[in-house]
């Protein structure tokens, strides 16, 4: 039950969680936090951002009462070569742990740690429409995940099955547009991305579409004086993710893929040099194929340094 | 005494603050598009710190002003100033000159 399924008692979200846009921080810049923004890198500079994160998943539909938590950290450097083009590199590092009822009832656990599969990507200002106190931009990104990751743990069951691996061993293209609006008061940021996910080890996670939106709210200072005061920015973002079925052997997996909706509220800290921030993804719709585990919450946290 | 010594700090502080006043170059008011957020703000500080003579830089996010003054005998061409906010991603408005080096140009 444990090592010859490729997803029955491993959540098919595991897989993004690990390796593709859903652990994915966004963006270096202040904007939204679970994905991407278009506010610019200047030419020349260098953001950076480490985001801590926390993920639960305990509803399990299935008689293993699956128990699994993920947590680790995602490092983003990001580094403007124009001040249209940004280049970034984002590497996770996760601990992963899956605690599970046995064949015989007893408490079976596997996981695994360690570096996982890096994003590279680029991102392009297309249009942008600044005004006193405002900017609009529209901005493509275009990437690629690479295996750096292990995708060869084993422990003492055997092999680790492909969602519990560091790594997926395979390279995964993404894409997708991002807008932001964002003014003195409020910031707006809406996101449509895809990631196709290719096989690796005769396995293939399911490809990944999502939609993303976010506001954000400058909660103080209620009125701006001069200088560059730090704004205390109220968050709430949502993110609509859709993941087709997982293949093994070219067959799909009827326990893995579904649609998820999250609603997250958060806050964020922004001064000119570092940006610190928190946000709670909560799950409000979950519509999973089978067996699939579904998540509790979701918990981020970091900051971001300008340099 | 008591009174030589405070007169002696007096004209030092003076002496020294008339020497920086005489030492600033010219201030020139950038008013810029974009910019709606201090973590941008550090870009735009950043692109106009890396031209050669400027001084210091003030910026007044509510605004959109970013106050630039140069050092004793250096002036900021309009098309640098323009530069340099296009390299931090966002439009330069317009482009003032508000101040000059004390005496400058008196008779």
């Amino acid at each position: 039950m444990i090592s010859h399924s490729h997803d029955g008692p491993f959540p098919f979200w595991l897989r993004a969680m690990v390796m593709s846009g859903a652990l994915a921080p966004g963006m270096v810049q202040a904007g939204a936090q679970t994905f991407n923004t278009a506010l610019p890198v200047a030419e020349g500079n260098f953001v950076f951002r480490e985001q801590f994160l926390y993920r639960g998943a305990s509803d399990d539909p299935s008689p293993a009462d699956r128990d699994l938590s993920v947590s680790g950290a995602i490092s983003v450097l990001g580094y403007g070569v124009t001040s249209d083009l940004t280049l970034f590199g984002a590497l996770p590092y996760l601990d992963k742990e899956l605690t599970l009822d046995g064949p015989g009832g007893q408490r079976l656990e596997r996981g695994s740690h360690g570096i996982g599969d890096a994003r590279l990507f680029a991102r392009y200002t297309l249009f942008h429409d600044d005004a006193p106190g405002r900017t609009f931009r529209i901005a493509p990104f275009f990437g690629v995940e690479t295996p750096t990751g292990d995708d060869h743990a084993a422990d003492r069951f055997g092999r680790l099955p492909p969602p519990l691996q560091s790594g997926s061993g395979s390279w995964d293209p993404f894409g997708g547009l991002v807008l932001t609006y964002q003014t003195l008061d409020y910031e707006l940021d809406a996101q449509l991305a895809y990631q196709a996910n290719t096989e690796a080890n005769g396995f293939a996670f399911g490809d990944v579409t999502r939609l993303d939106g976010a506001v954000q709210y400058r909660l103080w200072p209620r009125q701006l004086g001069g200088g560059v005061p730090g704004f205390l920015y109220g968050v709430l973002e949502s993110n609509l993710i859709h993941r087709d079925n997982n293949e093994f052997d070219g067959k799909g997996d009827a326990n893995s893929g579904g649609t998820q909706l999250f609603l997250s509220p958060g806050l964020q800290y922004v001064t000119r040099r570092w940006v610190v921030e928190g946000i709670v993804q909560l799950p409000v719709v979950q519509d999973l194929n089978g067996t699939a585990l579904e998540d509790d919450v979701i918990v981020r946290a970091g900051f971001r340094v300008n340099f | 005494m008591t009174f030589r010594i405070h007169a002696i700090v007096l004209a030092l502080v003076v002496a020294v603050l008339s020497t920086a006043a005489i030492a600033a170059g010219p201030s020139y008011r950038l008013e810029v598009n974009g910019l709606a957020c201090p973590f941008c703000a550090y870009g735009i500080e950043k692109q106009l710190n890396r031209i050669e003579g400027v001084a210091t830089i003030e910026t007044d996010i509510k605004s959109g002003a970013v106050i630039v003054t140069m050092e004793d005998g250096q002036v900021l061409e309009e098309s640098r100033a323009s530069q340099a906010v296009d390299q931090a991603g966002f439009t330069l408005r317009d482009f003032e000159e508000i101040g000059s080096p004390a005496g400058a140009g008196a008779p």
